[in-house]
């Protein structure tokens, strides 16, 4: 019936399809690369809840870049080198989104110099009065002088003195317009009014902070279109190679791009967009759409050789394949939902674009190709090619074939449990989280990372940082008794492992202290006469209190973001707040970019089990409803299960910690990688039916749909391997660990299967 | 999978190990009374002063840290303490026995040469002495005034009867607001005899060790209140220095001061009578003085920076170091000749004490720094 109506009404399909196309076509065109923060994150992890709630008070605290002037001889104090601080300053400052008022380098009348006299403080800005461009000789020493005393040493001017900060506040949102800032063209503008201009021999600039992350992280994701072109090259090459047939190698080409842009299209249109992470399904839904097509156009050709014109060939091919690729792919699309337990957006909307594009493959590849090959069949050179091999043993039949003879099949059950120790044991030793210094997204060597250690190695401050949010009643922040446990809880998490240093409003208050007494270092203390401690605080840095002065955050600088320090971190703040408890004052976790993949970390940890059981869960029930045996199921699940645990060893050999990008792929990999055990074992079943033994089962399963698996092996690993290549080390990972899983489930299931058939014929015999 | 999900349990395990089992949940937490943390980071806490007690050096500062280290040793350990403010100084009459002083009115005192502390006063005994203090010090001056017949001697009287109602009544508003004056510096005579001086013209004696102390602010001429800084011990006098220049010296062991003609009218930070016997005081902006004639009279002595200087100590061969804020590192020789470093750090110094190997160790805002010798003198005779 369904057949009738798909090959019935023939045109009417190509111009839905047609109109489709193009509606959904211009909706994926408006699909634009983002990279929202707060998709990334566990939004109902209570760490987020605590951060979303301060989310206003904290963002002061964040969202800066800091623009390092360098130079490469000498020191700064060059007329060169100061003229060129300046001109840096003021191009960022007309940058759009860039906050004026509040940013800061030396040349800015906001960075001062200080000192205690006998009258009480006398200061002045750091560039001297004096300073004359025609003649800046005169005032170099006066510079220096005012920079040492400014106590900027560390923070605007390198320890070396060998380059200066331009540090840039943003404004998330223009004031003007209302618009959130764009961060892309923003990054866009540091680079070419910034980094292009002012690099030469002797100066170089360096630019660390989130909007730099954001911008190059979207300018790495759009090189991934780049990806996808070659992935259709090389997988056009590869269908030739295939069918020796221009026509229809073009067209699964052109069905499966059109299932990507009904995908995009669809996601447009459902209000979701494209992150680093879902740009992988594109990937996934090409390449599952060439394996189905294949097995269309391969259908197709046989009928053709055995003589069946273009339209009864279609017709024939979809009638045999409809069901078994129906199967497939609604298993592909359960496996693909289990995602959906992982409480993080990017991976859901992840879930859900896989589970669209594979909904939308079922149209294109099962309706769609069928229909289009009716029209233009397979040509002459291909039917010539497919009559020539359909004859011929391949070799890969030979190979494959040996596995359910005993001798090879528990020569490759040894190298299985072989493999599965090798996996297991370095396994243990995978780590949740990312390990890499810097920004983890990016490549530890990408342009980021390396101004970003630049920054690292000659300033005092780190990058990683775990954010205590300290809750008042309003506008008793800085209350005695709140200030002095906060400064308790400050040491203690200083002298927490993996802490390098701890600041917040304490540190202010205490400073104030030395600062009002003369720069007395005796009296850096807190004071519980409230109108001492409220002029100490007096001039406090914006974003260490709220505007109603009932949050103060504490802001503790780590050594790393590995897992295991961020857990020390955490463990440690909850045996505080066990330890002391004190009315009107909550010490609350966690913002920063620390707190917050502590939070994902502790997300992941818990869901990285979870989604096992259910993808396992899932793959089992599946296969004991179409095999209803256990037996079966195990040959199936078995080479999975190896697969996944010697991709959790390669894990951590590779350096590639179970996180936000990776948790996904374990579920994709067994997903797909079950097809495979599917195809090959109803092929066997079909064979036990008709009384074959093992080794000849075997066999005409491998006739069958041998050649089928590895193409659609070959094929998967393609769409995914070329994501190796991205500058963005997560999609690096992910490709790596997907090209291992696809290919390493195809083999699995290649040799295991029937060595599993064979062990168990074995071990089932004295049952009978 | 089973092996991983088993490593899971291993690593919950030892996280619920790493939580302390036996701690007592803190409800009031008052800084006086809770013990110093154990802490690893402790040398790099800022610390205010260092004392050699025998053969052991001994820092104090943030956060209760009282900070021990032999001398022929480089390790340094936390001393067990029963209080976590910030001590401002510390000083011993002998290898054992030893005192430090600090915010919220604590003294704490040692008799095993710096190992483990006791308090012995903290800041709501002291409002108590305080109260006491001025308020038997406005009865006496009201019955002296009532007992006296002349006029200027009752005028004189009533002036220091109005400052003794004044300071009773800040003692009594302390009382309900808590301990706000600090402890600055501390010295001590001999084993029996302490003196401590703090903000606001606090000066403190014990004569029994510290068992009970007794207040000498009226003692010193300070109308204005002003911050009491430093404390030094010379062959005939006390010397007592602190803010807007007061310097004072006393022949009886701190019952009565004299006032010393200043030489400057700024603050001074450090306090010392060197080993021929000449007093030194420095502080604000540079302002470093001598005097060879026990505070008469005083040279300048000018250094490179001028930052505050905030202690100064013998050097080998009659000269002296000073340390100061920004890292400034300053040496006098006994011709007075002066040379200065800045330690890399730039940090705030507070005080130094000298190695064995003539090496400096120096305390202040980044915990305990140090840097070579560089007393000339010591260098050539190597």
């Amino acid at each position: 019936m369904l057949e009738r109506a798909l090959f019935g009404i023939r045109p009417l399909w190509f111009v839905i399809f047609a109109a489709l196309t193009l509606f959904l076509g211009w909706h994926a065109s408006q699909v634009r690369p983002e990279a929202s923060f707060v998709k990334m994150i566990p939004t109902n992890h209570p760490f987020i809840q605590n951060y979303f709630e301060h989310q206003d008070d904290l963002r002061s605290l964040g969202n800066v870049v800091r623009i390092v002037v360098a130079t490469e001889e000498g020191d700064i104090f060059t007329p060169e080198f100061l003229k060129t601080l300046r001109s840096v300053t003021d191009e960022a400052t007309f940058i759009p989104g860039v906050d004026r008022s509040a940013i800061k380098s030396l040349w800015t009348p906001n960075v001062r110099w200080s000192e205690v006299t006998e009258e009480g403080f006398v200061g002045g800005p750091v560039v001297p009065d004096t300073w004359d461009d025609n003649n800046p000789e005169e005032s170099l020493e006066q510079f220096r002088t005012n920079t040492l005393r400014s106590g900027e040493v560390g923070n605007l001017v390198a320890t070396n003195f060998k380059s200066a900060i331009v540090y840039v506040p943003l404004i998330e949102t223009n004031p003007e317009t209302g618009e959130p800032l764009d961060y892309q063209e923003f990054s866009e503008q540091l680079e070419t009014q910034i980094r292009d201009k002012y690099s030469s021999d002797t100066i170089s600039i360096h630019m660390t902070g989130f909007a730099k992350i954001i911008g190059d992280l979207i300018e790495g994701a759009q090189q991934v279109g780049l990806f996808f072109l070659l992935a259709i090259i090389i997988t056009l090459v590869m269908l030739f190679w295939y069918s020796r047939c221009w026509r229809s190698s073009i067209a699964v080409l052109a069905c499966s791009i059109i299932a990507v842009i009904w995908q995009l299209g669809i996601i447009k249109l459902i209000g979701s967009g494209i992150n680093p992470y879902s740009m992988l399904v594109p990937f996934l839904v090409f390449a599952i759409g060439v394996s189905h097509g294949v097995q269309i156009i391969n259908a197709i050709s046989n009928n053709t050789v055995d003589g069946h014109d273009k339209l009864k060939a279609a017709q024939l091919a979809f009638r045999g394949l409809y069901i078994a690729g129906l199967t497939a792919l609604i298993s592909d699309a359960i496996g693909f939902t289990t995602l959906m337990v992982i409480d993080i957006a990017v991976i859901q909307e992840l879930a859900i674009a896989a589970s669209i594009g594979v909904a939308v493959v079922v149209l294109t590849n099962l309706g769609l190709l069928p229909i289009i090959m009716s029209y233009v069949g397979i040509s002459p050179r291909g039917q010539t090619y497919t009559a020539s091999v359909r004859n011929e043993a391949h070799p890969m039949l030979a190979f494959f074939g040996r596995f359910s003879q005993p001798k090879y099949a528990y020569t490759a059950l040894i190298l299985a449990v072989v493999g599965l120790s090798w996996g297991a044991y370095y396994g243990q030793q995978m780590k949740i989280g990312d390990l890499d210094a810097g920004a983890p997204e990016l490549r530890p060597d990408s342009r980021y990372n390396l101004d970003n250690q630049f920054v690292v190695d000659n300033y005092s401050s780190s990058t990683d940082i775990f954010v205590v949010m300290a809750e008042t009643a309003p506008s008793q922040c800085i209350a005695y008794d709140n200030l002095e446990l906060m400064d308790r809880f400050s040491w203690h998490m200083e002298n927490t492992p993996g802490v390098q240093d701890v600041k917040s409003i304490v540190y202010v208050a205490k400073m104030g202290g030395f600062g009002l007494n003369e720069g007395n270092l005796k009296w850096f203390s807190l004071n519980r006469n409230q109108y001492v401690l409220n002029a100490n605080t007096s001039r406090t840095p914006p974003g260490l209190i709220n505007p109603d002065c009932s949050m103060a955050p504490i802001i503790i600088y780590l050594n790393d973001h590995k897992a295991e320090t961020l857990k020390t971190v955490v463990a440690s703040v909850n045996e505080f707040n066990q330890n002391y408890q004190q009315e009107g004052l909550e010490l609350l976790m966690a913002a920063g970019n620390s707190g917050i993949e502590a939070a994902t970390n502790s997300v992941i940890e818990d869901a990285q089990y979870e989604m096992l059981l259910w993808v396992y869960g899932v793959v089992v029930v599946l296969c004991l409803i179409t095999f209803r045996s256990i037996r079966t199921v195990a040959c199936i699940v078995l080479p999975l299960a190896l697969t996944t645990v010697m991709s959790q060893g390669l894990m951590a050999v590779l350096g590639i910690g179970v996180k936000v990008a990776t948790l996904p792929v374990i579920a994709l990999g067994v997903g797909i990688g079950v097809d495979y055990g599917i195809y090959i074992y109803t092929k066997m079943k079909e064979g036990l039916e008709q009384g074959m033994n093992l080794n000849d089962c075997y066999r005409y399963a491998l006739e069958n749909t041998g050649k089928a698996v590895g193409f659609t092996g070959l094929t998967l690993a393609i769409g995914v391997a070329t994501w190796i290549f991205s500058p963005i080390k997560f999609q690096a990972d992910m490709g790596i660990l997907l090209t291992f899983m696809f290919l390493w489930n195809m083999l699995g299931a290649l040799i295991l299967i029937p060595a599993l058939a064979r062990l168990f014929s074995k071990l089932g015999k004295p049952m009978h | 999978m089973r092996r991983t999900i088993v490593g899971l349990g291993i690593s919950c395990a030892l996280t619920l190990l790493t939580v302390p089992v036996a701690a007592q949940m803190v409800t009031d937490y008052e800084v006086i009374t809770a013990p110093a943390l154990v802490a690893p980071k402790a040398e790099r806490a800022v610390l205010t002063e260092i004392a050699v007690a025998g053969e052991r050096l001994i820092a104090v500062g943030d956060y209760g840290l009282i900070l021990t280290r032999e001398q022929n040793s480089s390790d340094w350990i936390q001393a067990n303490v029963p209080t976590s403010v910030l001590f401002t100084g510390v000083s011993f009459a002998n290898a054992q026995r030893g005192w430090a002083v600090g915010h919220h009115g604590v003294i704490v005192a040692t008799s095993d040469g710096g190992l483990t502390w006791q308090r012995q006063l903290d800041g709501f005994q002291f409002i108590e002495l305080q109260q006491n203090y001025w308020g038997n010090l406005v009865e006496e001056l009201e019955s002296a005034i009532d007992a006296s017949d002349d006029e200027a001697e009752i005028e004189e009287l009533e002036w220091a009867l109005e400052n003794a109602t004044f300071q009773a009544e800040n003692a009594d508003f302390a009382a309900e607001e808590g301990p706000t004056k600090p402890f600055l510096d501390v010295l001590a005579l001999d084993a029996n005899t302490v003196l401590v001086a703090g903000a606001y013209g606090t000066l403190l004696r014990s004569d029994d060790g510290g068992a009970s102390w007794n207040l000498l602010d009226a003692n010193v001429e300070n109308p204005d209140g002003y911050h009491f800084n430093g404390l030094a011990n010379g062959s005939e006098y006390l010397f007592l220095a602190g803010e807007a220049g007061q310097i004072f010296r006393s022949a009886d062991r701190g019952d009565s001061w004299e006032v010393l003609d200043s030489p400057y009218y700024g603050s001074f930070f450090g306090l010392h009578v060197d080993q021929s016997d000449r007093l030194w005081v420095a502080g604000l902006r540079g302002n470093i003085f001598m005097s060879d004639d026990q505070g008469e009279t005083y040279t300048q002595i000018r250094l490179e920076d001028t930052v505050n200087i905030n202690s100064i100590v013998d050097a080998a061969n009659g000269g002296v170091y000073l340390v100061g804020n920004a890292g400034v590192v300053g040496y006098v020789d006994e011709q007075g000749e002066v040379e200065q470093r800045t330690h890399s750090s730039g940090a705030i110094l507070t005080d130094l004490t000298i190695n064995q190997d003539g090496s400096l160790t120096l305390v202040g805002q980044r915990g305990v720094l140090s840097l070579e010798s560089f007393d000339t003198a010591s260098v050539e005779q190597e």
